[in-house]
């Protein structure tokens, strides 16, 4: 939301927006905060300190980062190209998956390259998983947004019948055996959670940022604005959005087989509380442009960090979190709506001003009204 | 409502002394109104509309009127400003000058409200239906249920629309959910809902472009039925044959002019033709052929002895429509090196889908088709196009281009797979600048900025820079559909002579244009399509608007004549 910012371009009201509808956001929730007898100071002093106070709380904010950040970007490559990917949290869990046959496997006990073993299988059901809603839209049309959102509980319930019978190790809770350590990914920073999935993350986010200044992601996102124009320039719709799907789908299944590389070792239910369905909101609020969702994420994970340390010490329930993260959307949508509508107008009359002093012909901008 | 009115045409004074003019002048159509008149005051008369949609004027004072009890056709091209007037008095559009009268009473229609609570009415041609909802429901939508239940009462409503649907013919069941009907059966809905509302006065646009000729001819005696029972029709048409069959007289529009009313009993088809076409066309057009070609060296005849080979041959084509309606019905045709082919032909009778199927968009039911001697059948689009075809869609705005792309992304989008404009994983930024430099400068694109959205740039620019696109690939054959479709004067004729330097270059252009003016002006062949067959291949020498006219409305020229 504030790359074109940081990028150095003009700063304009625009740009500014954004920040304002964050700073309402956190006022609305001061007033919930004071209503329920918090000082919202206090809290919100908390809230930062929680999640940024220590070595500590910046490392498992970080991993939340992680997260948050390759589930985001996964749903922002679907959104950049109008594929209304809603499945994450299900392609996550099968990536889970994916990367806990590896890790339980003979393979994952084979030093160094195990653990890369476990990322692709992650990718890869993450990436077949995504099939199904696309190879749906290509070959019969079927909405890709009913499909994804279905698939999610499919998925779900799928790892949950696995974990209380096929994969389940003995004992009492339905959990998965543990991966072998050899397909674990190590730890950065000792007497911290913060594990090499961070480096895994910063790559998909340079990958992301890449994908969109190559020959694949021009035809990719070519498609998605306007498919009628893009194959009548020739290009590939049903590889496009095959390949679109499997991208983000890949993306999320990462993120599940990172979680289980990284923080779980092995297979829960619940090993994502929601991160595929927050990556919807940072998807849209980081723009679709991976630094965009670079900071959304680090963001959300601030909050959903430090809203632990409120509830323990303030006891203000987690879903205060929740709270705070619909406000942050709410208002950012009234942002963009609100610069969508009344900063058009401007910036047209500024082009239109600018066409006539270089003397040339102004035309009508574009034919969009309608004769006949 | 398809398209953003054609640029008004420079020759339309035409004097013809059997017509009323409409000039100012002269401003009411004098002409009494004779058959089944009871009153000689018009129920509607409609003085000196003018409207004007940017720099387009879709309506250039404009007079029209209409008697009780008679049917008033209003033909037109499209883009002549026929619904525009229509949706200035059903309180669409506001006009930017001129009056309506409504029974002698000056009326300011507001809002399609207004319009209904003064009696009038108006089919549109894409119906407004709610296809989960039975007929009854569509009809009584918006009006008050009688009684004081909250319940809706539709036993009642039910019963007035079989009154209506018995007295006009327009057979109908109430319970039926609108989904599950024709197209006809929809139209008939619609009427009734007109009818339901106590109207005088029906607008009907372009009533019969979906329906089959049949229902047509159902349709046809239920308005008759309507007049009978005294009310007044507006009945909105390009089809001349139509306009014959059912109006008892017409007003003739072109280029947002009124170019006469005419009793359709005094009339021909012909003349009609004439009228609504441009009547000095074939003289004014020589003319500026002469002007255009005075900027081209290459002789006629250097030409010809270049056009031997056939670089679009089409045999025997049958295809289908979107909606799965024969659209191309045994079609052949033949473009050869360095000729302009124009397709002449009313909208919709297969000039999409022909373009589409030559630039591999479309699926082939049988037949072949063979660009430079390959059939390019099953080949797809970015074969062909590698194989040598430039390509000019009908749609600049969603097909050609992409709204949302800069110029430099929208002049790639063909060709973001190979050097220059790419390497191996990456686009080449640099590359792409230079390209659209180049474009932006030979194509005279005006533009404040290269990363500006293209959507911020006018008709005539997007359009070069879809001209510049296309004509800077390696090409064989050039298929232009509506090239100049919106453009004012000035770029069309800018396009026209690309066009022009195609041909003499020695590509083979295939021109669609629904534009009957500019298919005479440019083509070196004419061929006349109707429901997706090729009616007849004139050339240019020989082709007038006679010929063609008739051929363009689906009859075949007497030999005799």
């Amino acid at each position: 939301m504030t790359t074109t910012l940081i990028l150095g371009k003009r700063l304009s009201f625009k740009h500014i927006v954004p920040f304002l509808s964050g700073g309402l956001a956190f006022l609305v929730g001061g007033i919930i905060l004071y209503a329920a007898g918090v000082d919202p100071l206090e809290a919100y002093a908390l809230l930062i300190k929680g999640s940024l106070g220590t070595t500590r709380a910046i490392a498992d904010t970080l991993v939340k980062t992680i997260s948050l950040l390759i589930t985001g970007l996964a749903v922002a490559v679907a959104f950049k190209c109008k594929l209304w990917n809603i499945g994450a949290e299900g392609q996550l869990y099968m990536g889970a998956l994916g990367g806990l046959l590896v890790g339980i496997a003979v393979v994952g006990m084979i030093p160094v390259v195990s653990v890369i073993f476990v990322l692709i299988a992650g990718i890869a059901f993450g990436a077949m998983f995504s099939l199904v809603p696309a190879v749906l839209k290509v070959k019969l049309g079927v909405s890709e947004i009913i499909v994804t959102v279905l698939l999610n509980f499919v998925a779900l319930l799928f790892i949950s019948y696995l974990l209380h019978g096929p994969i389940k190790a003995p004992g009492f809770l339905p959990y998965s055996p543990d991966i072998f350590p050899e397909s674990e990914l190590p730890i950065l920073v000792e007497h911290t959670r913060l594990h090499a999935g961070l480096i895994i993350a910063a790559l998909a986010a340079i990958f992301v940022h890449f994908l969109w200044k190559s020959k694949i992601g021009f035809e990719l996102k070519s498609v998605g604005m306007n498919i009628s124009a893009a194959r009548y320039a020739g290009m590939n719709i049903t590889k496009s959005i095959l390949i679109t799907m499997a991208i983000s789908g890949g993306l999320a299944g990462l993120t599940g087989a990172v979680l289980l590389a990284g923080v779980q070792h092995r297979l829960i239910e619940g090993i994502s509380p929601g991160y595929g369905f927050i990556a919807v909101i940072i998807a849209l609020l980081g723009r679709e442009n991976a630094l965009g969702v670079c900071l959304v994420a680090f963001f959300f994970a601030v909050l959903l960090a430090g809203s632990e340390s409120m509830y323990r010490t303030l006891g203000i329930p987690v879903a205060f979190a929740q709270t705070l993260q619909a406000l942050v959307l709410v208002f950012v949508l009234i942002g963009e709506v609100f610069t969508r509508i009344h900063l058009p107008k401007r910036i047209k009359r500024v082009d239109e001003a600018k066409l006539e002093n270089l003397g040339k012909q102004v035309g009508a901008p574009a034919e969009r009204g309608k004769v006949e | 409502m398809s398209d953003a009115g054609s640029p008004p045409l420079s020759n339309s004074n035409v004097d013809h002394p059997a017509y009323t003019s409409s000039s100012p002048s002269n401003p009411k159509p004098s002409q009494p109104f004779s058959a089944g008149t009871q009153d000689d005051q018009p129920v509607l008369s409609m003085n000196g509309i003018t409207c004007r949609f940017n720099e387009v004027i879709a309506n250039n004072d404009v007079y029209f009127d209409l008697f009780r009890g008679e049917i008033h056709g209003l033909l037109g091209e499209n883009g002549a400003g026929k619904t525009t007037l229509m949706s200035v008095l059903y309180g669409l559009y506001k006009p930017e000058a001129g009056e309506i009268f409504v029974k002698g009473k000056r009326v300011d229609v507001k809002s399609p409200l207004d319009a209904i609570s003064l009696g009038i009415a108006m089919v549109h041609q894409h119906f407004l239906l709610t296809p989960s909802h039975t007929v009854t429901e569509n009809i009584i939508v918006g009006l008050k249920s009688p009684g004081r239940s909250i319940f809706l009462n539709t036993a009642e409503a039910e019963k007035r629309i079989l009154e209506l649907s018995r007295k006009y013919g327009l057979k109908i069941d109430p319970k039926a959910i609108v989904g599950d009907l024709s197209v006809g059966e929809q139209q008939r809905v619609e009427i009734i809902k007109a009818l339901y509302r106590d109207i005088d006065i029906l607008i009907l646009d372009e009533p019969t472009s979906m329906l089959t000729p049949v229902e047509e001819k159902a349709l046809f005696s239920t308005l008759s039925a309507m007049v009978k029972a005294g009310l007044s029709i507006i009945f909105i048409t390009h089809k001349l044959k139509e306009v014959i069959e059912a109006s008892t007289r017409v007003t003739v529009l072109r280029g947002g002019k009124v170019i006469g009313t005419v009793m359709t009993a005094q009339t021909t088809e012909t003349e009609l033709a004439k009228l609504m076409i441009g009547r000095s066309l074939t003289q004014s057009l020589a003319q500026s052929q002469e002007e255009i070609q005075a900027g081209i060296q290459k002789s006629p005849s250097e030409r010809a002895s270049a056009g031997l080979a056939n670089v679009l041959e089409l045999k025997n084509v049958f295809a289908l429509n979107n909606s799965g309606v024969q659209a191309l019905k045994d079609l052949s045709l033949t473009v050869s090196k360095g000729e302009i082919v124009g397709i002449a032909g009313v909208d919709g009778n297969g000039q999409s889908e022909l373009a589409e199927i030559v630039s591999g968009l479309r699926k082939i039911q049988s037949g072949q088709v063979f660009i430079d001697g390959r059939n390019i059948v099953g080949m797809s689009p970015k074969q062909i196009r590698q194989w040598g075809l430039a390509y000019i869609p009908e749609d600049r705005l969603n097909t050609g281009l992409i709204l949302e792309y800069s110029i430099a992304e929208n002049l790639i989008l063909d060709r973001w797979y190979t050097r220059p404009y790419s390497g191996k994983i990456f686009l080449n930024k640099h590359e792409m600048k230079r390209f659209a430099e180049e474009i932006v400068s030979n194509f005279d694109v005006r533009t404040p900025s290269l990363d500006i959205q293209v959507r911020y740039l006018s008709g005539g620019n997007l359009q070069k820079i879809v001209l510049g696109r296309e004509l800077s690939r390696e090409h064989k054959l050039l298929i232009a559909h509506n090239p100049t479709r919106g453009l004012d004067v000035g770029a069309a004729e800018y396009v026209r002579k690309q066009l022009f330097k195609q041909r003499d270059s020695g590509v083979g252009v295939l021109l669609l244009s629904l534009d009957l003016d500019e298919i005479l002006l440019v083509s070196d062949r004419i061929a006349v399509i109707y429901a997706g067959r090729v009616m007849g291949v004139f050339d240019r020498t020989t082709a007038d608007v006679e010929k063609i006219g008739p051929l363009m409305g689906g009859y075949v020229v007497d030999a005799n004549a």
